[in-house]
């Protein structure tokens, strides 16, 4: 069944059967993981790179920050029986217009993010198509942990 | 192609005669809520719409509307130019596609996101809601809905180019087909004879710095637009390949930070507003 994450959400499975989807990512970030002894995936959009803009706002929706919405992506997939050890990690999205200014940096910044807490956190990422200015979807399958990138001209990718 | 795409604009349906009817109606501080009951009426689509709307949290609904006697007085100055123009509208979206849009639908949506956005702007900057904006970000893509039946092979084309050259979609655009999509949403305005304002709006909303005497409405779209895209609700296959103009954030004196939360707050107001939404399949 496809389970639909919208943006700033969160989803995890432990069925075979589930294919988690996320659409249009633009410069949002989708994270994927996968724990395949444990038969775990989970799926996290999240929008901005950091929680300390709006406090409030990251207790009611944790995953719309990257700080708050990769702890609770793995904290969720834990108590499905993951382990971090084994878990596999891709990501996909963070994409911007064409800027010369410092304007419209939130890709750039959701990646920075991203890419610090991983290292942070002794995780390394092991596929990941980021950056440039395709608006993408990801599809993760629980099955096998595949997950493939569609952009927005159309083009597939097995990340 | 150019006079190919604009022989075309003739054939576009004619504006809903409701809506600019409406909007007259409503320059009048004191207008009658009977002479406008009376005009909605007379449009099928619109009042179906409209009472679909007014009772969507986004215009603040709390108790049940039942007619559109009560739509017209709950929805008041303040939103009711916007919900019956939302309500005449959708009509030009509910298409299949081909070309720039996978489904009329994606379009619509698009539009209604940057329409928002552009009241959140203005409620920021102004402190007021403004339907002359909210009208020209709601149609600033109406020029892709007509370049849909032209594009289906020069699509590939403008890819092409965009990667090649790494240049914007509209360089691209106006290279292949030697019109881009907002010049020719500029024209179908003065077709329907939408004032110089909304015009220049829909004309300008990926170029506001070339206006001469830039105005405030090109401005806000072309931001509104930016920040939809990059939360991912895009208009079709351009996706993010759009210039980034610092000019127009300074303009407005905004910072990035305001950005990320207009992007909070649009989240927010589109939950709100999936009546709106909805109103295309």
């Amino acid at each position: 069944m496809d389970i639909v994450v919208g943006i700033s959400d969160m989803k995890c499975s432990n069925k075979k059967e589930d294919i988690l989807v996320t659409y249009a990512l633009g410069s949002c970030i989708a994270v994927a993981v996968h724990d395949p002894a444990a038969g775990v995936a989970g799926l996290l959009h999240f929008m901005l790179p950091d929680s300390a803009l709006d406090g409030a706002k990251a207790v009611q929706a944790p995953a719309m920050f990257a700080d708050t919405g990769i702890p609770l992506l793995f904290k969720a997939c834990y108590q499905l029986g993951a382990e971090k050890r084994r878990m596999t990690v891709k990501v996909a999205g963070g994409a911007s217009i064409l800027s010369d200014t410092d304007y419209f940096r939130i890709g750039q910044k959701n990646i920075t993010a991203m890419r610090k807490i991983f290292w942070r956190n002794n995780v390394l990422i092991s596929s990941e198509d980021t950056g440039q200015n395709f608006n993408r979807t990801v599809r993760l399958n629980v099955a096998d942990g595949t997950c493939l990138v569609k952009v927005s001209n159309g083009t597939l990718k097995d990340l | 192609m150019v006079e190919k795409i604009l022989q075309s604009i003739s054939k576009i349906p004619a504006f809903p005669a409701a809506v600019q009817k409406v909007s007259e109606l409503l320059r009048d501080d004191d207008y009658s809520t009977r002479d406008v009951v009376k005009v909605i009426q007379y449009d099928q689509a619109i009042t179906a719409n409209i009472m679909k709307m007014s009772n969507s949290a986004y215009f603040g609904s709390r108790q049940r509307i039942r007619t559109v006697q009560e739509a017209v007085v709950f929805l008041g100055r303040k939103y009711l130019h916007s919900a019956v123009l939302t309500a005449g509208v959708s009509r030009f979206f509910q298409v299949s596609g081909g070309g720039y849009v996978e489904k009329g639908k994606q379009l619509w949506e698009h539009s209604v996101a940057v329409a928002i956005m552009s009241q959140i702007l203005s409620r920021q900057l102004y402190k007021r809601e403004d339907p002359v904006l909210y009208t020209a970000a709601l149609m600033h893509d109406i020029g892709k809905l007509i370049l849909g039946e032209f594009v289906h092979d020069a699509c590939e084309r403008i890819e092409a180019l965009m990667k090649k050259r790494n240049c914007s979609f509209l360089e691209a655009e106006e290279e292949v087909l030697g019109i881009n999509h907002a010049e020719l949403g500029g024209r179908i305005a003065d077709q329907w004879n939408f004032p110089p304002l909304i015009r220049d709006g829909i004309a300008y909303h990926h170029r506001p710095d070339l206006l001469a005497e830039e105005g405030s409405v090109a401005g806000l779209i072309y931001l509104s637009d930016q920040f939809c895209l990059m939360a991912g609700i895009d208009g079709g296959v351009d996706g993010l390949a759009h210039r980034g103009i610092g000019s127009v954030m300074k303009k407005f004196q905004l910072r990035e930070v305001d950005l990320e939360r207009n992007l909070i707050l649009l989240l927010d107001e589109l939950d709100q507003a999936a009546d709106l939404l909805q109103l295309v399949h």
